[in-house]
Order: structure tokens, then sequence, then C-alpha cells
């Protein structure tokens, strides 16, 4: 549906906008579950930045849609390399940007920046630690997993012998450790969101893995232990406030011993593997 | 809804009406002895409780049942504070016989969960110290060496415990024709593994007649527990081949953790 070529803007900004606008007609129309025809792209084509003003005409990158057939549907998180868990973005200025069409950096960029302020909130000293829905109001789970992950890589790579079983119980232990500390706070009737949750007590293993990475490096059981004693006094208390702000003061002891658990599990886990 | 209620200084009257309370109070030794039959409040069946049913328990916690995946299901067997785990845990090892008596109104699933987790993980990391001291004593050149397996055995043989012999014992009960419930059972038996904890902490030293007594002695104290309060569940019926099998079922755990993980 082209408004044909006596539009006053550039050619290839007319196009998106009407690439645009069809998108988000034909999602009213057809509902969730359509798979849009593919739309021969125009060329030059400018891409459009998620933060600055659109339409600026730059011909510089390449298109990263052209080679994707079928357009799906727009309500559907975008499928590039780094995609961003949370569905549409939206930056607020007028009709929601296409996280399809952008570049791929930008979409990697975006999800890094997130897991950087993240990190910056939970685990490092600011004003805002104290009051969950302020804290991690933007939680995300590629954090977590990156720092699972790595932590098991570098258990695994630290063990001599068994590395994949050494892996294996590091990333049970975490990721299941995870979800059922929080199913523990809700049990205890908690009141906290639960991928919320995760993605915090997957952001404080964060000093618990700077803790395995040194240790990897050195041998001394002596400086091993110091190393993870002050890691897990760390991590324990970046997970302290908003685990013990979720429950009633009763039971916060109850709702905390388990992160300790956790934690010290993993901690004795890092000094032991040799 | 039980969060609705927190704020009240009432933790003492977990699982009762507070005007019921106040008649049992005088009469009333131990504060849990008062929690009544209620086991949740407010009572989904609109207070009613069939008299003289000391498993009523049993029908509130089936009636607020919302499916398996549901957490509000569950919830009722986390309605525990700090301060009442802790009256739990260590009457668990003091040799006297309330504890069936304490978890009758309120039966938590809290104490056999995390105790079986810490105690799974005590005897992973305990079992390498022991073992490598043990070597350490008889050959002065061994090297460290953690074998993450016993983190597998470990998790299969308590949490196989805890939650199969409960089951066991369930069904046992209920074809000899006592009335049974399943998370008395789990408690009481998540309990009972409490002592294990601090016994596995004194099993690292090195010294094998050290560690055969104390093993003992935490076995015998562990299944004396269970058998004590099986026999007061029981109340009434003649079951002895049960107990007595209980109790050496107890004890024969405590002599696997011992022969498996500090040898």
């Amino acid at each position: 549906m082209s408004y044909g070529g006596a539009a006053p803007l550039h050619q290839s900004s007319q196009s998106d906008i009407d690439e645009i606008e069809n998108l988000i007609n034909d999602s009213v129309r057809f509902g969730p579950a359509t798979i849009l025809p593919a739309r021969p792209p125009s060329s030059p084509r400018a891409s459009i930045p998620v933060s600055s003003s659109p339409f600026v005409p730059s011909a510089l990158h390449p298109l990263p849609s052209s080679n994707k057939k079928p357009l799906p549907h727009f309500a559907v998180p975008s499928f590039s390399a780094g995609p961003s868990p949370q569905g549409i973005a939206t930056d607020g200025l007028g009709p929601p940007t296409n996280t399809l069409t952008e570049p791929i950096w930008d979409t990697v960029k975006r999800d890094l920046t997130r897991i950087a302020t993240n990190l910056r909130l939970v685990v490092f000293p600011n004003p805002n630690r104290e009051d969950p829905g302020k804290a991690l109001r933007d939680w995300d789970l590629w954090g977590p997993f990156f720092f699972i992950v790595f932590l098991g890589l570098v258990l695994s790579w630290s063990a001599s012998v068994k590395k994949s079983e050494v892996f294996a119980v590091a990333f049970a232990v975490l990721a299941a450790g995870a979800i059922i500390l929080t199913l523990n706070v809700l049990l205890l009737g908690g009141h906290i969101i639960f991928f919320q949750s995760l993605s915090l007590l997957g952001y404080c293993l964060f000093p618990l893995d700077i803790g395995a990475l040194i240790c990897l490096l050195g041998s001394n059981v002596i400086i091993k232990m110091m190393v993870v004693l002050v890691t897990f006094s760390w991590s324990s208390w970046a997970a302290y406030p908003f685990m013990s702000t979720a429950v009633s003061s009763r039971r916060k002891a109850l709702a905390l011993y388990p992160v300790f658990l956790m934690y010290i599990s993993i901690g004795c886990l890092i000094i032991a593997v040799d | 809804m039980e969060e609705g209620y927190s704020s009240l200084p009432t933790s003492h009257l977990l699982g009762s009406v507070p005007a019921a309370v106040a008649e049992d109070k005088t009469g009333g030794a131990a504060s849990e002895s008062s929690s009544a039959n209620l086991q949740s409040f407010p009572p989904a069946n609109g207070g009613y409780q069939a008299p003289g049913s000391a498993y009523g328990g049993d029908e509130q916690a089936t009636s607020s049942w919302k499916g398996v995946c549901s957490i509000s299901s569950y919830t009722p067997y986390f309605n525990i504070d700090t301060d009442i785990v802790v009256d739990r845990l260590i009457t668990s090892v003091y040799p006297l016989n309330d504890f069936t008596r304490k978890i009758d109104g309120n039966p938590d699933m809290y104490g056999p969960v995390w105790i079986s987790t810490t105690l799974v993980f005590m005897l992973a990391a305990l079992g390498n110290c022991a073992t490598y001291l043990m070597r350490k004593r008889n050959e002065p050149d061994a090297v460290w060496n953690f074998d993450v397996t016993f983190v597998d055995w470990a998790a299969c043989v308590i949490y196989g415990y805890a939650l199969a012999v409960p089951v066991a014992f369930y069904f046992l009960l209920q074809y000899v024709g006592c009335n049974a419930s399943l998370i008395h059972l789990w408690c009481m038996w998540g309990y009972s593994l409490f002592i294990f904890l601090p016994s596995s902490l004194l099993l690292v030293a090195p010294v094998e007649i050290f560690r055969w007594v104390i093993i003992i002695l935490a076995g015998a104290a562990s299944s004396w527990f269970v058998a004590q309060n099986l026999k007061a569940y029981t109340e009434g019926s003649d079951l002895m081949v049960l107990i007595v099998s209980a109790l050496l079922l107890q004890f024969a755990l405590a002599l696997f953790i011992k022969i498996f993980f500090f040898m």
C-alpha cells in the first residue's frame, strides 16, 4: 500500500513511514498470529537509529533485513543477534521503532548497556538500593545468564579432573538455586516479582565471578580463602536489601538463610576445585 | 490472605483463632499446643471443623488446593516464623517427647526442605575434607582432590530418603488402618535429619574411633526421635514392627553417611 511519489519527504523515508504504518495497521487488523508478506525494500534505505531522531538519510548501513523473507509480526521480539527479552522497544517518540531493521550492533549495545546499568545498580553502592521497585526496574535475564555460564566455565577450567561434571554441578546449583530461592520467598508470603528476583540473584553472582577468576589464576589455598571470603560478603551484601524487604520482618532470616547457603556452597566449590 | 495479618504481634498464635486461644491460654502449657485444629486463617470452610479430628489439618489443606502449579496451594505449609522454626529445630535434638504436639496444627515444609539441602552441601564439602585429612594422615604426601560426585551422591541419598521413606510409611500406616497425614510425616522425618548437621562437622576430625562414636550417638539420637514421634503419632495402635523398622532405617542412614562420606 504505497502512497505514491508526491510526498514531500525523502523517498526512502516515505517508504519507512509506509512500512511502519503498514505493520501497525496489519497488526491491528490481523491479530498476533499473522506472518505478513514480504515487501521489497527500497534502496537506498535510511536506517532508523533507536535514540536519535529518525529519517536521517545515512546510506552507510547495509540492510540487515534484506535477507529475511517474511517479516514476522511487529509485536514479536526482534530476532537480530542480541534479541531483547522484553519485546517491543518503545522509546516514546511517536510510532514504536522497529527493532528488526536496526543494525545488530545497536541491539547488542542496548543489551550490554542494560546489563551494565543493572550491574551498577545491584552490586555497587548506590542510594536506590533499599527500594527494590526502583533498583531493578529494568530487569533482564541476559546478565544473569552470562554470569552463571561464566562461573560454570571458570570452575570447569579450574578443575583438573571431571571438568564437565563440575560445570554441570555449578550450573545446576546456580540455576535451580535461583528459582528455588525465589519460590521460597513467594511461599513465605513475600511480595516479589518472579523474574525480577531471578535477575537480581543472577546479578549478585558478579563478585563471585571475579573471585573465581582470581582463584583460577592463583593457587595458594589461603589466598583463595581470603578472596572467596571477600567476594562472598560482597555478594551477600548485594542481595541482602532486596531479599529482606520482600518478606515480613518475622520471616526475614528464613528468606535470607537459603541465599547465604547458596553463595557459601558456591564459595566452597570455588575454593575446593583444584 | 495470611499476609494481611502479618503485622499483628501474634506469632505464637499461628494457626489458631485469637478468641479460642484466650480460653486455651489458662490451661495451656507450650504456646503451640494451643494452636487447636485450625490449619489456616481465615478458615476456608467458613470455620467448620469436624469435631475430634486430630487430622483436621488435612481437610483444610485439601480445601485450599488450587492445583499443582499454583503457589498458593503450598503456602499453608510455609506459614511459619523464624522463632518457631528455631524452636522446632531445638526440639528435634532435645530428647523430650513433644515434637508431635508442636507440629500438630501447623506442620511446615520449610524445615525439611532446607535441612535436607544444607545436609547435602555439608556432606559433600565436609566429606571431601574428611577424606583428604584421613589420607594425609596415612600417607603424608597426599594431594587434595575434590571429588564432585560427592554432591551427586549426597543429593540422591538425602533427598531420596527424606522424600521416599515418609511416603512408604504413609502407605503402610494407611494399610494397617491408622489415619496418617503425609505432611506431618514429611515434617517429622525432615527435622529428624537436623542432628546430622553438627555431627558431620565433628566427623571431620581424622580419628577413626572418635568418628564412630559420634555417628553412633547421632544415629541413636535421630532414630530415637523418629521412633518416639511415630509412636506418639500412631497413638493407641500397637505397631511395634513399623516403629522398629523406622528406627533401624534411620540408623542405617547414619551408618551410610559415615561409611560413604567420612571413610
